[in-house]
């Protein structure tokens, strides 16, 4: 951990508000990008990620508790998920889900799931895992696959393979559930 | 996405397609009963949710292009500045409130017995 991020720690979680208020932009700076992609990946949406980090720093400035005794910045990615940002993507759906048919439960693990080795590595080190497991499927999954990463629609990727739309969508599900089982080792097993 | 009764093949890459999209809340709203129902009992579906966001992740979330940060601190200072502002106007509403829903909670025990 750096040092700027190592100081503006120490003065988020100081007793007196003020201290806490001005450490917060070295913080934020430090963190923002970090924070903002790592949201991103559940959210999928620049714009609600924006809104949603904002209250995730000014609970942090609230109640910044969780904080104390970190480390390292895996530490403080996973604690900021796990205390801060889970909390708010749950309030996110909340709302949505209203009027939809999943329970809290099922919407709690779609949308802020616990967290998962995967998510803890560099983004290096990520490349490096998926590129190997796309490496051991077929050609055509891995093309799918491919495809529907560089956001290819399905009727794209059905053009790309000579198919069709139905063949495509159980070729990603069947492929996803291959690479599952490829990087199990990186997973919580229940 | 507005296709009735999709298999679970066709629910998850619609997941998947929304998560990379952006548009989480339109597959979420997209569910039908026998379609949530289909979710929460299909283990594979999970599984390939797992993956479908690891891969949004490696795909995606690189190309997802973060606020200016200076205007972003200055929206989390304007927050911090209302919590503030809304903490100073109402010292005793926290506890007011607290007070409250624990009498509440009492109320509910005690029915409950």
């Amino acid at each position: 951990m750096n040092k700027r991020l190592r100081n503006a720690l120490k003065g988020l979680t100081a007793p007196d508000v003020e201290r806490r208020r001005r450490a917060m932009e070295p913080f934020v700076r430090e963190t923002q990008v970090r924070f903002f992609k790592y949201l991103y990946w559940y959210l999928g949406n620049e714009g609600e990620c924006e809104v949603v980090l904002e209250d995730v720093y000014a609970d942090i400035w609230e109640n910044p508790e969780r904080l104390r005794n970190i480390t390292n910045e895996k530490q403080l990615l996973r604690t900021v998920y796990l205390y801060y940002m889970r909390k708010r993507l749950r309030e996110v759906y909340r709302r949505i889900n209203r009027n939809l048919y999943l329970s809290q439960r099922n919407l709690k693990d779609l949308i802020a799931p616990e967290i998962g080795t995967l998510e803890m590595v560099s983004r290096s080190e990520l490349q490096r895992i998926l590129g190997q497991a796309l490496s051991k499927l077929k050609a055509r999954e891995r093309r799918a696959i491919e495809f529907w990463m560089e956001g290819a629609s399905n009727r794209a990727i059905a053009n790309e393979l000579k198919t069709t739309v139905g063949a495509v969508k159980m070729l990603v599900y069947r492929t996803m559930l291959k690479l599952r089982k490829m990087l199990r080792y990186y997973y919580r097993e229940d | 996405m507005s296709e009735s009764n999709r298999e679970i093949h066709e629910l998850l890459v619609d997941y998947a397609g929304a998560l990379r999209d952006g548009c989480i809340p339109t597959f979420l709203k997209s569910l039908r009963r026998e379609e949530a129902e289909r979710i929460a009992s299909s283990w594979e579906f999970w599984d390939a949710a797992e993956v479908s966001r690891i891969l949004n992740s490696a795909g995606f979330a690189d190309k997802a292009v973060a606020p200016n940060v200076g205007l972003f601190i200055s929206r989390v200072d304007a927050e911090i500045a209302s919590r503030l502002k809304k903490a100073k106007a109402s010292p005793h509403g926290k506890r007011s409130a607290r007070a409250r829903s624990v009498t509440k909670r009492e109320n509910r025990t005690e029915k409950s017995i």
